[in-house]
């Protein structure tokens, strides 16, 4: 979980180990603090969550790019397409940090908007509008691309 | 979940880190040397049911061989005064 | 009615055979002691600990096949930075405890200027040994053992060679 939510947001498979590793070692210095499983569970996806971020922000190799830059495939993919996942990630990779987190807590993680909320600690409108706004904004793009389901 | 909703969880479904990496972690952890409580933490990566029976397991299993030692060491005490006494 | 009261007298008899045969009453000790070693392992807990046991470790494969037979390890030993830590009659309340017919004390020692002690103890049942107490102190160390179960000589004479330790000898059945 914790290796996955920090692959899928920096895309750099290196760092994401290095930040996995960061956080069981976070948890190694906390453990006593640490009272059930689930506990541990949520505490190591809170952490996992804030330590991707931070790496993103002493990274920036990659600056954001705009959804409207993201070049065409010459073969549109389908849905079920491998392809399509490929194209997916791209896109996603481009989200602004919270955004890009949020949907990757939503859809990796299966949280509700509230469990996200309280994981990055921000306002759960806040929430729910980088879901909304997202999932539109990667429609619109796929289906610009004549991407979508047949 | 319609179908773009459905492709994102397929597409950011979980990702397994490469071969190795728990010892990657407990290399990076070897300066403290509680290997329970290490030993506790690679267990939490592996899920929370069976992360805790395991934990539990191992150290039951060190309370039988301490205990064993402890034991086993009287009676190797008897067994040397007596093979004393005995030449 | 007949069968369930068998029953809960079956039940009652399973449970005292594994549960701790002779109280300690040692815990006021803990506090004096540098360093100190408490355990109680019922069946359960045995059980349970088995499976984590390496048949492939040669000690671990030797005392998972000892631990079959034994339905109860309780133990508790102190060390001490400073003689008199414990005072002979911790020991003695443990002792009196130990009591024919169950109880007969089949070896006792003393080394080093008979400042060491170890006596080992059996408990019989119907000419089965149904348990074995271990008292040992030093100046500095006392430590008071009962295994619990069916252990017969043989297996104890097992134990002496685990760990790098000798062989200890048979000792005849009363």
């Amino acid at each position: 979980m914790v290796f996955s939510v920090a692959w899928h947001f920096l895309h750099d498979r290196d760092l994401a180990e290095e930040t996995a590793q960061d956080v069981f070692l976070s948890l190694h210095t906390h453990l006593a603090g640490i009272e059930t499983p689930a506990h541990a569970g949520f505490w190591l996806r809170k952490v996992a969550v804030q330590r991707s971020i931070d790496a993103a922000r002493k990274r920036r190799r990659r600056p954001q790019v705009a959804l409207e830059d993201v070049a065409e495939l010459s073969v549109r993919p389908v849905s079920g397409d491998p392809m399509l996942g490929g194209m997916l990630r791209r896109l996603i990779a481009t989200l602004p940090e919270m955004a890009r987190m949020a949907m990757i807590l939503r859809y990796q993680e299966d949280l509700d908007p509230a469990e996200i909320a309280e994981t990055m600690g921000i306002p759960l409108g806040t929430v729910k509008s980088h879901i909304q706004r997202s999932l539109a904004l990667l429609r619109e793009k796929l289906e610009r691309r004549g991407v979508g389901e047949r | 979940m319609d179908w773009l909703e459905q492709e994102l969880a397929k597409t950011l479904s979980r990702k397994e880190p490469a071969a190795g990496f728990d010892g990657r972690v407990r290399a990076r952890m070897h300066r403290r040397p509680r290997w329970l409580a290490i030993a506790a933490t690679i267990l939490v990566m592996m899920g929370a049911g069976e992360a805790w029976r395991q934990h539990e397991g191992q150290l039951a299993k060190e309370q039988v061989m301490t205990a064993m030692r402890i034991a086993g060491s009287k009676l190797n005490r008897v067994q040397m005064q007596l093979k004393g006494t005995e030449q | 009615m007949r069968p369930m009261l068998t029953l809960a007298l079956g039940a009652a008899l399973a449970a005292s055979l594994w549960a701790q045969q002779f109280k300690f009453n040692l815990d006021h000790l803990s506090s004096k002691a540098s360093d100190s070693f408490d355990v109680s392992l019922n069946t359960s807990m045995l059980k349970f600990a088995a499976k984590f046991l390496d048949g492939k470790d040669p000690d671990e494969a030797k005392v998972k096949k000892l631990i079959v037979g034994i339905e109860g390890i309780y133990i508790k030993s102190f060390e001490f930075k400073q003689d008199g830590g414990y005072a002979p009659a911790d020991l003695a309340r443990v002792r009196n405890q130990l009591k024919p017919p169950e109880w007969s004390r089949i070896v006792g020692i003393k080394s080093g200027g008979e400042s060491e002690n170890i006596e080992v103890w059996v408990r019989n049942e119907k000419g089965r040994v149904t348990g074995v107490a271990i008292l040992a102190s030093e100046p500095r160390e006392l430590t008071v053992c009962n295994l619990v179960g069916n252990i017969d000589l043989e297996s104890l004479s097992d134990l002496g060679g685990h760990f790098g330790l000798p062989d200890i000898p048979k000792v005849k059945k009363k």
